[in-house]
């Protein structure tokens, strides 16, 4: 039991950093259909700046404040310069784009801050480990049923679940919300009705990308440090939970990355014998594959009608 | 519409002229590296040639098919490993293993494009870069490591030329004697050569013939194809496993040419996959010249790039653009040309190469039913 507990709490932190890029996956399909691959390292590169505030001495409220900024620019300056023209082309091409995207930040990333685990007491940093928004000391954790949980793992779902709140706000009582699912549901009507659609498309994007740098300072205060590989494995999860959610939910996209993270920890932790670390981001391709030949619009999805 | 100053008649003595000309000047570099070029540069070339097979492999499936792969790397990895295993535990000559990894990819290919032909587009994208994400940790299994080696890898999977070990002969054919006290570098380049010509053939005798035509028409519209008659399932099911098994042989090479297998060298991960697309990509998708073009200006970029870790050996006019990195600037390059690529020229250098020479020479095309039909013009590749 203490065990069984355990495995969820863990799961469902991990989860929620899923959930968190999978989120900004889901605003981004809705808006325009496009499947952002750059989202990770999107994520990522906010998630060194916040490293980097942090070496500057600031505080880790106003580091992810400054992170999240960042984000949203760097979100919606790309929707803004680089998939709005070569949307009209083709989806390959804006595929291609979120590629090189990814391949840019990942080298940026990589010729700025190197490829290393930082902080990194040999290199000079003044930070002992990646600062966690939530108390993570030794001592920090709650007994439930006998089980030690993490105060972080705790703050961590909390958190989610009062993004997740703020954007059902969002997406339902405020003007810009409700352009947003008007846009996404249908673009040419939304625009003859006069909302302005390339406003809400970066907005969009901005906001993906802000919500994505607050998933990686997460899971970085998780894992303790930042590195150059932190959102591979990350992606694949969130990309699994957004299609087992339905690719235009959101409220999909946070259960998704809960129940992913959940069932990731407990194959890793109950078959150690054939999953174990090994195998844990089979777990995702598995997931990615059922969900696409049973039902392809997910758990909350809509399903696509196509006109022939 | 402005006509070009020249017109060349496909299949007339001009053509055939120019061809001939590009033939025998292609020939003459492939021949003059492996006998007179630097030890660097043969490497280099290997590496280019490595590439090119990849990414022509790839190019089978997305540019012709409009199927999205970023798990080729698993297919590259199954090559080495085939070879890697074959060799290290049971023996074998390395050359018997390219036919076995050609059938295992084969097979692994097209139980893969089962459920691709439900899933399209980004989506098919998303199963191939899981793939490409698993197939490493598959190696690294603890249950596997008896045949794999974990997450050590494979040693001792090239090549071993010693006298009176007749397993490595060639049909008969003793390299050691050849070899001894000599470079082996050359002939690591040679069955590069030979992979790259085999694949070509292959891509090019797929895409040239029916086959090919009806591949372009499930690019283009998959409903108008099936309506023409086209069998979706069984082509799309053979051209996956066709690119898979050609990708796997530049694999073996791989085994072949560094002694030994790892899963985490660089083209058995992700980052390999997204190396043979954007190569491709830039090369010029759809387009049997793209990857050739790819591949040997990737190369030639990272190994220009390569040392410019080093402030002082980056030239002059670039140092501010450069300088302030002790990061090889290759792969930020690239990325960047790939995205300004998808701005001016969406079918790579190929594509805007073919778009140019239009202005200057008028290239007609034989009348339908004479012989072989003309390439077909660059179109859009739906996603």
């Amino acid at each position: 039991m203490e065990l069984f507990l355990q495995r969820l709490f863990d799961g469902l932190s991990q989860g929620s950093v899923y959930s968190l890029i999978a989120l900004g996956l889901v605003i981004i399909y809705r808006g325009t259909g496009h499947l952002n691959f750059a989202q990770g390292e999107m994520a990522l590169f906010c998630t060194y700046v916040v490293y980097q505030c942090g070496e500057w001495g600031l505080p880790i409220g106003i580091s992810l404040i400054i992170g999240m900024g960042v984000g949203f620019a760097l979100g919606a300056v790309t929707e803004v310069t680089l998939i709005r023209p070569v949307a009209k082309k083709s989806q390959f091409a804006v595929f291609i784009v979120t590629l090189g995207l990814f391949q840019f930040l990942n080298w940026l990333d990589g010729a700025i801050w190197k490829d290393q685990p930082l902080p990194n007491s040999g290199v000079g940093s003044n930070q002992t480990s990646f600062p966690s928004l939530f108390p993570n000391k030794p001592t920090d954790f709650v007994n439930v049923f006998g089980a030690a949980i993490k105060l972080q793992s705790i703050g961590v779902f909390l958190l989610v679940l009062v993004l997740f709140g703020l954007l059902y706000l969002l997406f339902n009582y405020t003007k810009l919300g409700l352009a947003m699912n008007a846009v996404a549901s249908n673009a040419e009507s939304a625009k003859l009705v006069g909302i302005r659609t390339n406003m809400v498309l970066m907005v969009s994007w901005g906001l993906a990308a802000a919500i994505g740098a607050l998933g990686g300072v997460v899971f970085a205060g998780i894992n303790s440090n930042v590195n150059l590989g932190l959102m591979f494995t990350v992606f694949i999860y969130a990309s699994a939970a957004a299609t087992l959610g339905g690719f235009d939910s959101p409220g999909g996209a946070v259960l998704g990355g809960l129940i992913i993270g959940v069932i990731e920890n407990m194959a890793a932790g109950y078959a150690d014998e054939w999953v174990g670390q090994e195998l844990k981001v089979g777990v995702a391709l598995v997931v990615i594959l059922v969900v696409l030949l049973v039902k392809p619009s997910g758990l909350f999805g809509t399903a696509k009608v196509e006109r022939v | 519409m402005k006509t070009a100053p020249f017109t060349i008649k496909s299949g007339g003595g001009a053509s055939w002229a120019i061809r001939l000309v590009v033939a025998a000047a292609l020939a003459g570099l492939a021949l003059w590296i492996p006998t007179s070029a630097s030890n660097g540069l043969i490497d280099s070339c290997i590496t280019a040639l490595t590439l090119m097979a990849c990414a022509m492999a790839l190019n089978l499936l997305l540019g012709y098919t409009g199927q999205i792969s970023i798990g080729h790397s698993a297919f590259f990895g199954i090559g080495a490993y085939t070879t890697g295993v074959l060799v290290a535990k049971y023996g074998w000559s390395p050359f018997q293993t390219f036919a076995v990894a050609f059938v295992i990819a084969f097979v692994v290919g097209a139980l893969v494009s089962l459920p691709a032909l439900r899933i399209k587009g980004v989506y098919l994208a998303l199963v191939t870069l899981a793939l490409g994400l698993v197939f490493p940790q598959i190696i690294k299994w603890p249950k596997l490591e008896w045949l794999t080696g974990g997450a050590r890898g494979l040693d001792k999977t090239g090549f071993r030329f010693t006298k009176d070990n007749p397993t490595y002969e060639i049909f008969g054919w003793n390299p050691w004697g050849t070899l001894r006290g000599e470079n082996v570098k050359p002939f690591h380049y040679w069955i590069a050569m030979v992979i790259v010509i085999i694949v070509y053939l292959a891509c090019r005798g797929v895409v040239k013939s029916r086959a090919g035509r009806s591949l372009v028409a499930i690019r283009d519209n998959e409903t108008a194809a099936a309506v023409m008659g086209v069998n979706l399932a069984g082509t799309k099911a053979l051209v996956f496993g066709l690119s898979a098994a050609l990708c796997s042989l530049p694999g073996c090479l791989s085994a072949i040419r560094t002694g030994n297998v790892t899963p985490d060298s660089t083209n058995l991960t992700v980052a390999g996959s997204i190396t043979f697309l954007i190569v491709m990509v830039v090369g010029g998708a759809g387009s049997l010249w793209g990857p050739i073009v790819g591949s040997v200006l990737y190369v030639f970029v990272t190994e220009i790039t390569g040392d410019w870790s080093n402030t002082d050996s980056i030239p002059g006019i670039l140092r501010p653009l450069f300088g302030w990195s002790n990061t090889p600037p290759g792969t930020g390059i690239f990325a960047v040309l790939l995205i300004v690529l998808m701005f001016v020229a969406p079918f790579g250098i190929v594509g805007m190469y073919r778009r140019l020479q239009a202005r200057v020479v008028t290239v007609v095309p034989k009348p339908a039913g004479t012989g072989t039909i003309a390439a077909p013009a660059a179109a859009p590749v739906e996603a």
